[in-house]
C-alpha cells in the first residue's frame, strides 16, 4: 500500500522524520519497501513553481505544432514561453515552472533555452508533468481568481513523500491510511484524530429496495441514493492523493469511492441508479448461464458459487471484486446508488481466483474488512459526494444480518513476559493496547476492537499486540536444556559417507528436478495441474534428470563428465507416494568404469556386491543388477560417446551394512597366494567362477580376485581363459604346502564339475 | 687410540692405517671405488684381516676389532651417501618443479550440499537432531495442523502443487514440525532441511523447487529471547562472530508472535552496500513462538511445553555468501560452476 505522508498527517500528529518513522514501523507493524517522492522535489525548488496569466498566445513562427506565449508570472517582465499544448489562449490562468525548477522525478531541471529560434523562459505545466493525474491532453487551466505570481504550492499539492508499505496477512486494518495512522499513534504514543466523515443533510426519503439472499456471505448492505450528481473531474488535491496512493483518477464519483476505500479501508461501489432494473439491489449467487461484462471490459461466465450484486433482472457486479459495465457511472449519470457492504473473505477470494482477477477491493475483502466499517465509510463518501459532486442524498436502504460481537479475552500481563523472556511493565501493556483500540478492564479482560476481530481472538494474540513493540529490546538467550543431544542418525552418516566416496572418486554432485517431463514408470504420479510440461511427473528414478544434466554439460563444452545425485524418488501409487532416498550416477565411459565406482561405494560400506547380468530398460545395451539397484551402459544417445549409469536404493543398501566390523586375525599366520587359470565356455560369467571357487575353498579362503579374461590363440574357438588370484589363510595355524595343494584341488574340481573348466598348464 | 697402543702389533701404525682407509672410503665416488677400498682395507687379504688372524693377546684384539668396526661403519655410511648422491643426480637432471603434478581426478559436493551440511553441523553442535522429511505432505500436515487460514492465498492452486485435494508437494519444511511432534515426545530440538515446492515461475531469484531449513525447539519455558539467542548463535557461526541479528514483526499462521529476522550484512559489515540494498541488514527468514493451537493439534499441552520455530532458504545463503546472481545455476549442474566451490 502506498501512503502519501500528507494524508497520514491528516489523521495523526507526529514530528519524527519520515525515514525514522519507517524504520520503527518495520519492527512493529509492517514492511516498508521504500519512501519515494511524488511530484516536484521539495524545499526551495518549489519557489520556481508559480501561477501565470497568459497575455498573448499565437503560433510559433517556425513550428506548426507549437504555441509562442507571453506569460505574466507576477514579477519582472512577462516571460516568453514556448508550449506544445493548444487547449488555452490569451487570458488563461496556468501553472508555470521557471528556469531553475527541478521537475518531478528529480532528473530534469528547466532551463532558459531557444526552441526553434524563439527563447523559452520556462514551461507551462500539465497535470501529468506534476504527477497530479493522468491527463496529458493539454496544460492545466487554473481558476481565473488566482493572481499571477502566487506560489503554485499554495494552490496545488506539488509534492509528497510516499511510504510504500507491505501489509501482513493478519493486518487488514493496515490497508487504510486511517488504520496506519492508528498504528503510528500507538507506536509513537501520540494522539489519533477522530475518523473523518460527517453525515450530510438528507434531502429526501426515497426507499431503496435491498435484499440479501445469503447473510453469511454478505452480512450487511447499505445502499444510498444520490440525485442531481454533477459528474466531473475531481479537484487537484484528491487527484494528487489518489495518484500518490497508486490509483488512477477517473471521475469525482468513482474517485470518492476509491478515496474513502483508501482512507478507511472499506471498498465501496457506485452504480448508475437509472440503469438498475426495478430500482433494486439483490445480493445473491449467480444463476446458471449468467454472464457479466465487468468494468475491465471482459465478459465473465459466472459460476453458481459467485456472489453477485444484481438488480431485479441481472447481475451488475461480482461482489467485492468488480462492478459491471452495464451499470457503470458515465458522463450521462445523474443519479447514483452508493454501495457500502460486508462481504465474506473466502467467497470473494474464490470468485477472484475463478475469474483470475486481482483488484484493490478484492485484496481488502480477502483479508477481512471490519464489519462495522460500512457505516462510517458510507457517511464519509456521502459527505464527499455532496461536497464534490453537488449531489443530493435522497434515500437509503439497509439490510443487516447478525454480526457476531468481537472477542472478549481473559488476559494476564505476565503471559507477555513468559513469551518474550523479558519484563514489560503493566502500564506499558495497558497503554499500547488502549492506543490500538483495545478495551482493557481493571481485571485485564481485553475487548478486541471490531477491526481486529479476525486476528486477535486469544490471549496469545494479545501478547503479540504488546510484544511487537518490544522486538528491538528482546534479549538473546539459549534454551535451558533438560535432555536431548544432537547427532546424525546412522543413515544420515552413511549418506554423507557415500557422497564423500563419490566426490573422492571423481564425481560431481548434481541437483536435478524432482518433477520431470516423463518417467519410465507408466504409473508414476502426475500433477493434475503442472507448472509446465517439462515438470509434470514425480520421478521414480534419478536417471532422467542426470541424463539432462549430462546433456547440459556437453552443450556447455565440458568433458570427463561424471555426476551423481542423492535425492528422493516417489514411487506410486499415490496420492502419498513411497518416498525413497536414491543414489544415482551418470558417467561418461564404459560399463566397467561405472561399475568400479559402484564397487567403491560397496567397499566403503563393507558390503560385498553381487552383480548379475540383467535386461534393464530399453535404452541400455549392457545391464546388471546389484543389491539395491543396477548398473548399465546406454545404447546410442543424442550425447556423443559412451555413457553409463547406476542407481541404488539407499535404504536397501544401508540395510546390508554390517552393524559392526569384527576383527579378523590377518597377522599371526601367513597368507598363501596362488594364481589359477582355467579354460571355460565363453558364456560362463567370471563372477560365477569366483563364487564357485569361494564356496569350494571354504573358510580358509581369504580372497578371490579376478586377474584377466582372454580369448584367442591358443585358446580354442568358443572358449576363453579366465585367470584368478586366490589367497588362503587360517586364523589358527600356518597353512602348509599340502594345505595349499588340497585347497587348489578343491577349487579346480569344483570348477570342472560345474563349468567343465580345464586347468591351463 | 693412543699412539703407543697403535704401535703394539707387528710394527704397523694402525692409527695411520685407519686414517688412510677412512680417506679412501670417503673419496670413493662410485660403488666400484667403494668396493675397491673395502677389499683393500677390510677384505680377506687386507693387512687388517691378516693381522686379526694373527692376534694372540687381548689388547691387540681390542685394537684391531676397533679399527675393523670403525671402517665397516664408514663403508656403510659412504654407501648410503653414494646412493643418495645417485638419486640427487638423477633428479637434478631437468626436473621443472613448476610443471603441474600428475592429475588426481576428484569431484565435488554440490554447493548446496556443502552449505546444508554446514547448517546441520552448527545445529548438531547446538544439540539438535537432523530430521529427514517427506516432500509429499497431506493438506493437514502442510496447512491445517499449522493453523493456516482456509482463505490464505498460499493454499490456492495458483501457489501450491496439489496431487489431489488432500495431498500437496510441501510448500515449506514446516510439515516436518508436525510430523516430528506427532512422532516424538518433547523436548524436541530438530532441524529439517529439504526440498520444497511452490508454483513460482522460474527467474533469477525464484524456482518452483527450492531448499529450505526448518528449526524447531519444544521444551519447558522456551521464550522469544531463546529464539533470538539461537538465531544469533547460528548466524554468527555461519557468517562470523561480528554479526548481529534483529527481529521484526511478521505473520505466519503457525507462530504467534511471528517475526522476520535480519542479520547485519556480512559483505559491508552493516555500513550499507548493494548486497544489503544499502540498509546494512539482510533478510534471512521467518520465525516465531509456536502457536499454542499448533501444539493442541498434535496433542502437546501448551501449558506444559512452549517452543520456537524458524526457517530460511539454503539457496539464498549460498547466493549471498558466494555472490551467485541466479539460483537457476544450482539446478543446471554446469561443472564450471560446481567446480568453483
Amino acid at each position: 500500500m502506498k501512503v502519501p505522508v500528507s494524508w497520514l498527517r491528516e489523521y495523526v500528529d507526529f514530528d519524527l522524520p519520515v525515514e525514522e518513522l519507517a524504520r520503527r514501523l518495520v519492527f512493529t507493524s509492517c514492511e516498508v519497501d521504500r519512501i519515494v517522492r511524488q511530484g516536484a522535489p521539495g524545499g526551495a525548488n518549489l519557489e520556481h513553481f508559480v501561477v501565470g496569466k497568459v497575455l498573448e498566445a499565437g503560433k510559433h513562427p517556425n513550428a506548426d505544432k507549437l504555441q509562442l506565449t507571453k506569460v505574466d508570472v507576477g514579477s519582472g517582465e512577462p516571460r516568453s514561453i514556448v508550449c506544445g499544448a493548444w487547449n488555452f489562449g490569451a487570458g488563461a490562468t496556468v501553472a508555470v515552472v521557471l528556469p531553475g525548477g527541478v521537475m518531478p522525478g528529480g532528473e530534469f531541471t528547466i532551463e532558459k533555452r531557444k526552441l526553434r529560434g524563439e527563447v523559452s523562459e520556462g514551461m507551462i505545466l500539465s497535470e501529468r508533468e506534476l504527477e497530479l493525474g493522468q491527463d496529458h491532453g493539454g496544460i492545466m487551466v487554473l481558476s481565473d481568481e488566482l493572481a499571477p505570481g502566487t506560489p503554485l504550492a499554495d494552490v496545488l499539492p506539488l509534492g509528497d513523500d510516499i511510504l510504500e508499505i507491505e501489509t501482513l496477512y493478519n493486518r487488514p486494518d493496515l490497508t487504510s491510511i486511517y488504520g496506519i495512522a492508528r498504528e503510528v499513534a500507538a507506536l509513537l504514543e501520540t494522539e489519533l484524530h477522530p475518523m473523518p466523515g460527517t453525515e450530510p443533510r438528507r434531502e429526501g426519503d426515497e426507499p431503496v429496495e435491498i435484499a440479501i439472499d445469503d447473510l453469511v456471505a454478505s452480512s450487511r448492505y447499505i445502499g444510498r441514493l444520490f440525485r442531481d450528481v454533477a459528474l466531473s473531474e475531481s479537484p487537484a488535491w484528491l487527484k494528487a492523493r489518489l495518484t500518490g496512493a497508486g490509483m488512477r483518477p477517473i471521475s469525482n464519483v468513482v474517485d470518492v469511492t476509491n478515496y474513502v476505500m483508501l482512507a478507511l479501508g472499506n471498498p465501496l461501489h457506485a452504480f448508475d441508479y437509472d440503469k438498475l432494473a426495478g430500482s433494486r439491489i439483490v445480493v445473491r449467487r449467480a444463476r446458471p448461464g449468467e454472464k457479466l461484462e465487468t468494468l475491465d471490459g471482459t465478459m465473465r461466465e459466472l459460476a453458481p458459487e459467485d456472489l453477485v450484486i444484481a438488480d431485479a433482472e441481472k447481475p451488475i457486479g461480482i461482489a467485492g471484486v468488480m462492478g459491471g459495465g452495464n451499470t457503470e457511472v458515465s458522463d450521462e449519470t445523474t443519479n447514483v446508488l452508493l454501495e457500502a457492504a460486508n462481504f465474506e473473505p473466502l467467497t470473494v477470494l474464490r470468485s477472484g481466483e475463478r475469474h483470475r482477477m486481482r483488484t484493490e477491493s478484492q485484496t481488502r475483502w480477502e483479508k477481512g474488512v471490519d464489519p462495522e466499517l460500512a457505516g462510517p465509510a458510507a457517511t464519509y463518501a456521502s459527505q464527499l459526494l455532496v461536497e464534490l459532486a453537488g449531489a443530493r442524498w435522497t434515500g437509503e436502504g439497509e439490510v443487516r444480518g447478525e454480526i457476531p460481537p468481537p472477542p472478549v479475552i481473559a488476559f494476564r500481563p505476565g503471559y507477555t513476559n513468559d513469551v518474550l523472556g523479558m519484563e514489560v511493565a503493566e502500564e506499558e501493556q495497558r497503554g499500547r493496547l488502549g492506543r490500538l483500540g483495545f478495551g482493557v478492564d481493571d481485571d485485564w479482560t481485553v475487548h478486541t476492537p471490531t477491526w481486529r476481530r479476525r486476528d486477535v481472538r486469544r490471549d496469545i494474540d494479545v501478547v503479540e499486540e504488546v510484544a511487537r513493540f518490544q522486538l528491538e529490546h528482546v534479549p538473546a538467550t539459549l534454551p535451558v536444556r533438560q535432555e536431548m543431544f544432537g547427532r546424525l542418525k546412522h543413515e544420515q552418516r552413511l549418506r554423507r559417507q557415500v557422497e564423500d566416496v563419490l566426490a573422492g572418486a571423481g564425481m560431481y554432485e548434481a541437483y536435478t528436478y524432482s518433477l520431470q517431463a516423463t518417467d519410465p514408470d507408466p504409473n508414476a504420479i502426475e500433477l493434475p495441474v503442472p507448472l509446465s510440461s517439462q515438470q509434470r511427473v514425480l520421478r521414480t528414478t534419478l536417471a532422467i534428470g542426470l541424463l539432462a544434466a549430462a546433456q547440459h554439460n556437453i552443450d556447455m563444452g565440458n568433458t570427463d563428465i561424471a555426476l551423481f545425485e542423492v535425492a528422493h524418488v516417489y514411487l506410486p501409487p499415490g496420492p502419498v507416494p513411497d518416498e525413497r532416498w536414491r543414489l544415482g550416477g551418470i558417467v561418461q565411459g564404459d560399463f566397467f568404469k561405472t561399475k568400479g565406482i559402484v564397487e567403491a561405494v560397496f567397499a566403503a560400506l563393507h558390503i560385498e556386491p553381487t552383480f548379475e547380468r540383467a535386461k534393464l530398460r530399453n535404452e541400455f545395451v549392457v545391464g546388471a543388477t546389484v543389491q539395491s539397484g543396477w548398473v548399465g551402459t546406454y545404447g546410442p544417445l543424442e550425447l556423443d560417446g559412451q555413457w553409463s549409469a547406476f542407481e541404488l536404493d539407499l535404504a536397501e543398501l544401508f540395510a546390508a551394512v554390517p552393524e559392526r566390523i569384527l576383527y579378523r586375525d590377518v597377522i599371526t599366520y601367513p597368507q598363501l597366494r596362488l594364481d589359477l587359470a582355467v579354460v571355460v565356455d565363453e558364456g560362463v560369467p567370471a563372477g560365477d567362477l569366483m563364487t564357485a571357487a569361494r564356496a569350494a575353498a571354504g573358510e580358509e579362503l581369504r580372497e578371490v580376485r579376478f586377474l584377466s579374461d582372454y580369448r584367442g590363440d591358443p585358446i580354442p574357438e568358443g572358449k576363453k581363459s579366465v585367470a584368478i588370484a586366490v589367497a588362503f589363510q587360517s586364523p589358527d595355524r600356518t597353512l602348509t604346502e599340502d594345505d595349499a595343494a588340497r585347497l587348489r584341488a578343491a577349487i579346480v574340481q569344483a570348477l570342472a564339475e560345474r563349468f567343465e573348466a580345464e586347468l591351463r598348464a | 687410540m693412543d699412539s703407543l697402543a697403535a704401535m703394539l702389533s707387528n710394527g704397523t701404525d694402525w692409527n695411520a692405517y685407519q686414517e688412510e682407509a677412512l680417506a679412501a672410503i670417503g673419496a670413493a665416488l662410485s660403488e666400484q671405488e667403494l668396493d675397491d677400498a673395502r677389499v683393500k682395507y677390510l677384505g680377506r687379504k687386507s693387512e687388517l684381516a691378516q693381522a686379526l688372524r694373527g692376534v694372540r693377546d687381548r689388547e691387540s684384539g681390542i685394537l684391531l676389532n676397533g679399527v675393523r668396526s670403525t671402517l665397516e661403519e664408514a663403508v656403510a655410511e659412504r654407501e648410503a651417501e653414494l646412493l643418495r648422491l645417485a638419486y640427487e643426480l638423477a633428479a637434478e637432471a631437468g626436473v621443472d618443479v613448476t610443471i603441474p603434478g600428475t592429475p588426481v581426478h576428484r569431484g565435488r559436493l554440490h554447493l548446496l550440499t556443502q552449505i546444508r551440511r554446514e547448517i546441520e553441523d552448527i545445529f548438531l553442535g547446538l544439540g539438535y537432531e537432523v530430521w529427514d522429511g517427506n516432500e509429499v505432505a497431506t493438506v493437514w500436515e502442510n496447512f491445517d495442523a499449522l493453523t493456516s487460514d482456509p482463505g490464505h492465498p498460499s493454499r490456492s492452486q495458483f501457489d501450491t502443487f496439489y496431487i489431489d485435494e488432500n495431498t500437496v508437494l510441501r510448500t515449506h519444511t514446516s510439515p516436518d514440525q508436525i510430523r516430528a511432534m506427532q512422532q516424538r515426545k518433547p523436548p524436541i530440538y530438530m532441524v529439517s532441511p529439504g526440498r520444497c515446492y511452490r508454483r513460482d515461475t522460474p527467474d533469477a531469484t525464484h524456482s518452483p523447487i527450492f531448499l529450505q531449513v526448518e528449526c524447531l525447539a519444544v521444551d519447558r519455558g522456551i521464550t522469544l529471547a531463546d529464539l533470538q539467542g539461537t538465531v544469533l548463535k547460528f548466524f554468527r557461526a555461519l557468517f562470523g562472530e561480528q554479526r548481529e541479528v534483529r527481529m521484526r514483526t511478521s505473520f505466519f499462521p503457525f507462530t504467534e508472535p511471528s517475526v522476520e529476522f535480519d542479520v547485519t550484512c556480512f559483505i559491508c559489515g552493516g555500513k550499507g552496500c548493494a548486497t544489503c540494498k544499502y540498509s546494512g541488514w539482510i533478510e534471512m527468514g521467518g520465525a516465531g513462538w509456536v502457536d499454542p493451537d499448533v501444539f493442541r493439534n498434535v496433542g502437546i499441552d501448551p501449558d506444559e511445553y512452549q517452543g520456537f520455530a524458524f526457517g530460511f532458504g539454503i539457496e539464498r545463503i549460498a547466493m549471498l555468501r558466494h555472490g551467485l546472481p541466479d539460483l537457476r545455476a544450482f539446478w543446471e549442474n554446469d561443472l564450471r560452476v560446481l567446480g568453483q566451490f
